[in-house]
Formats: structure tokens, C-alpha cells, sequence
């Protein structure tokens, strides 16, 4: 089972490699996607420094630290976007019946998706989110002790696995209906945009919605909670900062049950 | 290589409703009808066979193939292939089936062909041997080297179409499924994809079962088909003796010099069908009538200037079996 | 005439078939809409100030909701219709018959646009108002110059992406160019901060740019920040400008293809 997986990797490993070659023939337009990329999150950015200049903090909350929180959710929504490639244009391969080929090779359908596309253009988010991690963490000053230091990839890893899972969710409802990918626009792009701001400012129902349907509070903003050592406003037990690796894990899990759901209705019905 | 039993696959389509609200309430209430695409077929393929499955647009044709490829999974009836149950084994069959959709590449649109077919090597784990040896032998058999370096979106149909053919084959499947590899090629390339299946057929004892609206790549390939109409299957047998029933028809049409008429030109077993200015069609029996000799009969009534034969269409013959009920030997199994 | 009108007809018409897409979309207006609503009314009450660069709470919420309820309308990101007729050769065809290909396209654009009013604008509109304490105009005029002001508003933008779309003439991929002008509309139409909260370089900036003209402007006749008058000049400006600017890259880019063939 173990060298099944292995294989596969391997495969995986090949096919994006292709994918890479395919994409640098486009030079020109290529890097301006990358550049522009960059660029529409920078101008979010600005944005957001535009309004700090003005009201100074939100939710008790400075520059600094939305800065962190922003960059956390940045980074790995960006890598993310980027190893989920396959996912986020998933519909146009409903659309075009090619999820049949996919079906016709001995390889798990869900790696082969995931290597089908990789737009190396999202690079631009993943890197703009690490610069303003970096200033941020510069700039708010964590008193680094070895928990935290160990805990920050750890969290950014969990971020970027539900960031995965929930493009992998977006997909999967391509099995079903490829109308409605609009409304999962607004769970992958709103979902990271509420999360750089801090969640206390949401009301109730908000709050719920990001913490126990789609856990993205789990892994941003409780974890940075403890990673800038800053008081919980919800008064959520002293462990939960501490839940991002599990929180990720459960929702991907999740996400793979529905993916085999999906496989399983469209092998049955055949659109 | 496949045995089909009872093979039957439903659709449940959802009743359409207008307006948003309607959109809203098909999400929650899946009332709708029961499309059978593909109603209790059986057949049976024995190893090294070339089967055409023919029928019109909508037959159910793609359907029972990707029930035998393990996309579908059959609403009733059984299968195996290669010894296999393909929708609970699919990915073990994998490796042993080669498919070939007409209209959709499984070549990666952005890459040249040759890397296409490397890729797949790993995703069939080919030993590198094999494949040198398979694609040297590929290379020789559809002539790909003058497009090997193209990336796939450049490539014509005819060259494409060659591609997928080498990359369905790399891992020298036993039995290769083809979904029209021929639609939409030109006469060429058409002869091209004929005589390469007829070949890997003949040296490689590949079975294979093609689908197909063009008599033609019947005619030229198979021994056996089996013509299905509405899910169901109306014909099995050799593609003689239908040809002897339901085919034995064909047109001639001539183009005469202006001013020129074969009005009142008799023979027995020919038949003026259809006239339009210059252009004439006689229809006539083969078994009575050699084209060669209504020719020069024709030539030699009037002056011509174009000739041409038109093959009965599979559409016609197809009509023919399930309008008249014309049930052609070895029987049909209903 | 009547070929603009007819053409302009069954682009409403078809835009009115795409219930799905209308509600998907509506649901995502919604979403984003109480997101930035949301993220406001924490900064106002950290800041604990009634006002800031002229705008209470319910004036900047009032901002959230007309940005959200025009961004279909204005079709800000994403139309390249004639991009893509010109990448298919399409285009050829279009400029051979007797008509005024850019006026086509706006009839087209203005059909689509009567049904965004309808699908897009006036349900978003309503949910802001539901959900959250809006600032309302006190007079009918302001409601008249707000309509008009939107109007043109669409025209503006209209102008402006037939003119991106016109780069594919020299272009092989608009996707870089589609990206960069995506961040410059979000930008400097004022659809994500005020241009008002701009530091002053930056408003000068935006004040000399057509994008304003898209989202701001409406939003500020809208307050009663801006006179009906002056908002019309700025608008009707670069009305006229871009449509002059249009044709002018039009002209040349039918030269190309007279002399290169495509």
C-alpha cells in the first residue's frame, strides 16, 4: 500500500513538472499574471493601511497584528490556490467530459486532478502574503519561545490543508451542478478575506459559520491568539488555540469523503 | 476478452422548471423521468476479435462502453472484461484497456506529443525498455516523427487522433476500446487509422471494439458488429451477411454535360431515385448490377462528366432492420 | 436605429435567462457585503469617532452596499467578449457589416446592463437596507441624479473595457492584462476604501483617472457629497473621451488588419 502511494506521488511529481513546462510558453503574459496577482493583494493591502491611518485599531486589534493575521491567511491561501489549481478549474473538465480520461488510468482520481493544472501564477499571492508575514512578525515584536516557533508552520501548514480541502469541496459540487460555483467563490475568497481581520469583530452567527462549518478560525485566528499573546474575547477554553492541525485535518477528511461521494454520483449518472 | 450479461444503465433526468424559483425547488424535490440509455445487452468478444458498435447518435453506444471501461456502473447486468468486474476493479483494468475518445484528446493539450507520452508511461509504470521499444515501433507505424516536438494544441485532428492512438497502446493493452476515432478526419487519415488498427489487430492479437456512425470503418475493419438503436440491441453477426440483407443497395450518381438526359434509361435492378439539374442518382442492386457495367451503359447514353458511388449510409440500414423488423441471421438475442 | 435597439433587446433578454448564475451572484454580494459592513463598523467603533473624511457609519455602510450593488452592473472584472471574438477571427465579420461596431457592442452591454439593474443592483440594494441602518437621500432629485449618475456610470466603464478588450488585436493572452487592470479598478474606482480616505498624492492621483467616475461618483451624488452638476461634468467627460479614444485605437487596429491580414 505504502509504495502504492509512493508510485503515485512519483507520477503526481511528473505530471506537474509537465505542467510547469507547459506554462512558461506564454512568457510575457505569464509573469504579468504573477506581477498582477501580487499586485491585486498589495492593493488590498494599501487598502487596509489607508484605513488604520485613519481609525488606528479594529477590535482592539493594531496594525501590526491584522498585518500577521493577514499574512498568515495570504500565505497559505496562496499556496493553496496554487497546489489547488486542479480544483479551482475543476468545472471546465466536468464541462468538457474529460473527467472520463481520468477515470480510464490506474491512478487515484483525486492526485490526478490535483496534478492536472498548476498555475504557477499564484505564486504572486503566496509571496506577497510571506513579505507582509515577515514585516508583520517584525513589526508586532513575538516574544519567540520554542512552543511558538514550532506551532507558526504548524499553523501555516493547517491553513494551507483547509485552504485545499475547501477548493476540494468547491470541485466536488462540479459533480452535481457546475452553476453554483459562484457561491463557492464566496466561501474560498470570502472566507480568507474575513479571516484577516480579527473574528471577534463578526457578529454571532458569523462567528459560528467560520469556526464549526468552514473552521477557518481554527486556523487563523485562534492560533494567532496565542502566537501574539493576545486575550481571547470569545472566552474559549485555554486549548483551542491549539486545535488548527485537527481542525484542518477533520474538514480535509471531510472533503475527501464528499470527493468520493462525488466520483460515485457521477459514476452513476455520467454527467 | 469481454463478456456482457444483461447489461442496462438508467438515467434519472430532472424535471426542468422555469424561473429562479424553480431552480431552487430541482435542488430539493428530484422528481423527473427515467432515460434507459442502454436496455438488457449481452454480447460476448473473444480475444483478438475487431467488434464495430454501430448505431445512430444517441443509441447508447458511449454508454455501454464506459460501462466496460468502469466510468459507468451498470444500472443492472454483468460484465467482466480482461477478467475483470470494470466498475469495482477499475483501476486494476486500467492497465489493461486502451481507450480512445473521438472528439476528446487524453494528450495534455500544452505539451509536445513526445512528453505527453513519456508522462503516461509513469502514470501506466511502463518499463523504460517497453516504451522504447513501443514508441520506437509507434513512431515507424503512424509516422509521428515529423510532430513529435509539437505541443498537442498545434496538431491537426488526423495527427492528434495518431497521437492518442500510440498513447492508448504505450502499455500494450490486451484490448483497446475506441469511442469514433475516425469523426471528423478527412479520407487520409481515415485509411490511416483503419490500416494501423487493422495492423496492431493483426501482430499484436489486440481486441478491439470500436463505436462508430461510418459503415465504412466497418467495412474496412471488422468481421462482426453489433448495431444497437434505443438501448437496445437489434444486431449481431457478421457485417456480410447484414451487408447481403439490408446493404446490398448502392447509388450511383452522375453529373451530365449540359443539355444532356438519360430520361427513359431502363435496366433491371437500377432505378432513377432522384434527379436535380444535371445531376442524377440511380440507385442499383450490387448482387445484379457491377458498377463498372452501369457505367458504361450510362456513358454510353449520354456524355458524362463526373461520376461517383454512394456506400448505403449505416443510418439507412439501421432504419431499414428496426422499421421493417428485418431480423438478419445468426439471430438477435432480445 | 432599430439594429441597436433589437440588439441591445436580446442581450436583456438572454442576461434574464441566467437565473442560477443571478442568485449564485447575489448570494456573493450578500456575503461580501456584510464582510466589509462588518469590518467598517468594528473600525468606527474602535475609532470612536462619528465622522471620518466626511463619512458617519451609515454613510460608509451605504458606500459598501452601492459598491456591492453596482459591481455587476458596471460589470467591473472579467468581460471580454470582444476579446474573445477577436482571438476566434469573429471580429472580422462584425466589422464588415454596415454597422457601428463600437456602438453594437455598447447596445449589447447596455441590454445586459437594464437586466443587471433588475437581477443585480435593485435586490443587493435591498438586502443592504435590510440588514443594516443605511443613510437614505432626504430629496427625489438626489434619487433622479443618483439614476442618472449610474447610467453613466455604466458608459464609463463600458468605454473603458472596449478599449482593454481592443488589445487582443496586438495581444496574444489578455490574461496579464486582465489581472493588472482588475487591481487598478479596485483600486482607484474607490470600490475598496473612499477615494476620500486616500492620503492626498493618492487622491490627486484618482482624481485624474476615469475609474473614479465608475463607483465613487454615484456613490458620492448619492450622500449629497457631490453636486448633480459636477458629477455629470466628470462623468460626461470621460463619456466622450473614451468613446473618442475607442474609436481612435479601433481605426488603428482595422489598419493592422488590412495591412497585415490579421
Amino acid at each position: 500500500m505504502d509504495s502504492q502511494i509512493g508510485a503515485e506521488l512519483a507520477i503526481c511529481r511528473r505530471l506537474v513538472g509537465a505542467r510547469l513546462r507547459g506554462q512558461m510558453q506564454y512568457r510575457g503574459s505569464f509573469i504579468a499574471q504573477i506581477a498582477g496577482n501580487f499586485g491585486v493583494n498589495f492593493v488590498e493591502l494599501i487598502a487596509i493601511l489607508i484605513l488604520f491611518s485613519h481609525f488606528g485599531a479594529i477590535g482592539g486589534w493594531d496594525v501590526g497584528e491584522v498585518a500577521f493575521l493577514y499574512g498568515l491567511s495570504c500565505t497559505s491561501f496562496g499556496i493553496a490556490h496554487l497546489l489547488g489549481s486542479g480544483f479551482s478549474s475543476f468545472s471546465t473538465l466536468i464541462h468538457q467530459g474529460t473527467f472520463d480520461r481520468v477515470l480510464v488510468r490506474p491512478v487515484g482520481t483525486l492526485l490526478q486532478v490535483l496534478a492536472a493544472e498548476m498555475q504557477i501564477r499564484r505564486l504572486g499571492e503566496a509571496l506577497q502574503g510571506v513579505l507582509v508575514l515577515g514585516a508583520a512578525i517584525g513589526f508586532v515584536g513575538i516574544e519567540w519561545t520554542v512552543g511558538r516557533l514550532v506551532y507558526l508552520p504548524i499553523v501555516l501548514a493547517s491553513a494551507v490543508l483547509l485552504y485545499v480541502a475547501l477548493f476540494a469541496i468547491e470541485a466536488t459540487v462540479c459533480f452535481w451542478t457546475t452553476q453554483a460555483t459562484e457561491v463557492l467563490n464566496a466561501f474560498t475568497y470570502g472566507g480568507s478575506d474575513m479571516a484577516q481581520y480579527p473574528l471577534h469583530i463578526y457578529d454571532g452567527w458569523l462567528r459560528g459559520l467560520l469556526l464549526f462549518v468552514v473552521p477557518i478560525g481554527f486556523v487563523i485566528y485562534l492560533p494567532s491568539l496565542y502566537l501574539l499573546d493576545k486575550p481571547d474575547p470569545l472566552g474559549l477554553p485555554g486549548f483551542v488555540p491549539f486545535l488548527a492541525p485537527v481542525a484542518a485535518l477533520a474538514f480535509a477528511m471531510a472533503a475527501a469523503a464528499l470527493w468520493r461521494l462525488g466520483v460515485r454520483h457521477y459514476r452513476s449518472t455520467g454527467s | 476478452m469481454i463478456t456482457a450479461r444483461g447489461l442496462s444503465k438508467s438515467y434519472w433526468v430532472a424535471r426542468h422548471r422555469r424561473g429562479a424559483l424553480g431552480a431552487m425547488r430541482s435542488l430539493v424535490d428530484r422528481s423527473g423521468r427515467e432515460v434507459r440509455a442502454v436496455r438488457d445487452i449481452s454480447f460476448d468478444v473473444a480475444a483478438g476479435e475487431i467488434v464495430g458498435y454501430v448505431g445512430p447518435n444517441g443509441a447508447g453506444k458511449s454508454t455501454t462502453i464506459k460501462m466496460l471501461t468502469g466510468i459507468l456502473v451498470p444500472t443492472a447486468g454483468e460484465a467482466t472484461v480482461a477478467g475483470y468486474v470494470p466498475w469495482n476493479q477499475r483501476k486494476s483494468l486500467a492497465s489493461k484497456i486502451g481507450v480512445v475518445f473521438g472528439q476528446r484528446t487524453q494528450l495534455w493539450w500544452d505539451l509536445p506529443l513526445i512528453e505527453s507520452l513519456e508522462l503516461l508511461r509513469f502514470v501506466y509504470r511502463v518499463p523504460v525498455d517497453r516504451f522504447q521499444a513501443n514508441l520506437t515501433e509507434m513512431r515507424s507505424l503512424l509516422d509521428l516523427d515529423p510532430f513529435l516536438e509539437t505541443p498537442v494544441r498545434q496538431l491537426s485532428l488526423g495527427q492528434r487522433m495518431r497521437g492518442d492512438l500510440a498513447a492508448a497502446v504505450l502499455h500494450e493493452p490486451p484490448l483497446l476500446y475506441l469511442d469514433e476515432p475516425t469523426i471528423g478526419l478527412d479520407v487520409v487519415a481515415k485509411a490511416r487509422v483503419r490500416e494501423f488498427l487493422a495492423r496492431i489487430n493483426r501482430e499484436r492479437g489486440v481486441t478491439i471494439l470500436l463505436t462508430t456512425h461510418d459503415l465504412a470503418d466497418v467495412e474496412h475493419l471488422c468481421r462482426r458488429m453489433i448495431i444497437i438503436d434505443r438501448g437496445r440491441l437489434l444486431y449481431d453477426g457478421s457485417v456480410e451477411a447484414l451487408r447481403q440483407r439490408h446493404g446490398s443497395h448502392r447509388t450511383l450518381v452522375v453529373d451530365l454535360e449540359a443539355g444532356a438526359t438519360i430520361d427513359g434509361f431502363v435496366r433491371d435492378g437500377v432505378e432513377l431515385v432522384r434527379a436535380d439539374g444535371p445531376r442524377r442518382w440511380l440507385r442499383f442492386d450490387r448482387e445484379a448490377v457491377s458498377a463498372a457495367s452501369l457505367i458504361s451503359s450510362v456513358v454510353a447514353r449520354a456524355p458524362v462528366v463526373d461520376v461517383a458511388i454512394e456506400e448505403p449510409a449505416i443510418e439507412d440500414i439501421i432504419r431499414g432492420i428496426y422499421e421493417g423488423g428485418l431480423r438478419a441471421e445468426p439471430a438477435v438475442s432480445e | 436605429m432599430r439594429l441597436y435597439f433589437e440588439v441591445a433587446r436580446r442581450s436583456f433578454q438572454r442576461h434574464l435567462t441566467y437565473r442560477v448564475a443571478t442568485l449564485a451572484g447575489l448570494f456573493t454580494n450578500a456575503v461580501f457585503g456584510i464582510f466589509f459592513s462588518s469590518v467598517y463598523r468594528a473600525f468606527y467603533q474602535d475609532g470612536e469617532r462619528g465622522v471620518v473624511a466626511d463619512f458617519t457609519l451609515p454613510e460608509i455602510l451605504t458606500f459598501v452596499w452601492i459598491g456591492q450593488s453596482l459591481l455587476m452592473l458596471v460589470y467591473l472584472w472579467n468581460w471580454w467578449e470582444v476579446a474573445d471574438s477577436i482571438r476566434t477571427g469573429d471580429v472580422v465579420s462584425d466589422l464588415m457589416k454596415p454597422m457601428d461596431f463600437q456602438l453594437y457592442w455598447l447596445s449589447r452591454d447596455l441590454g445586459r446592463a437594464s437586466c443587471h439593474w433588475l437581477t443585480r443592483f435593485v435586490p443587493t440594494f435591498a438586502m443592504g437596507a435590510l440588514l443594516f441602518d443605511l443613510a437614505w437621500p432626504g430629496t427625489i432629485s438626489t434619487w433622479l441624479a443618483f439614476f442618472i449618475s449610474v447610467n453613466l456610470a455604466i458608459l464609463v466603464s463600458f468605454g473603458w473595457r472596449f478599449l482593454l478588450n481592443l488589445s487582443a488585436f496586438w495581444l496574444l493572452d489578455v490574461r496579464g492584462i486582465n489581472t493588472i487592470a482588475v487591481l487598478v479598478l479596485n483600486f482607484f474606482s474607490g470600490l475598496l476604501v473612499p477615494i476620500a480616505f486616500f492620503p492626498g498624492w493618492l487622491r490627486t492621483v484618482a482624481e485624474w483617472l476615469p475609474f473614479r467616475a465608475i463607483v465613487m461618483v454615484p456613490v458620492e451624488v448619492f450622500l449629497g457629497q457631490r453636486t448633480p452638476q459636477s458629477a455629470l461634468l466628470i462623468q460626461a467627460f470621460w463619456v466622450v473621451a473614451l468613446r473618442l479614444l475607442g474609436q481612435v485605437v479601433l481605426n488603428a487596429a482595422v489598419r493592422k488588419l488590412v495591412v497585415q491580414g490579421g
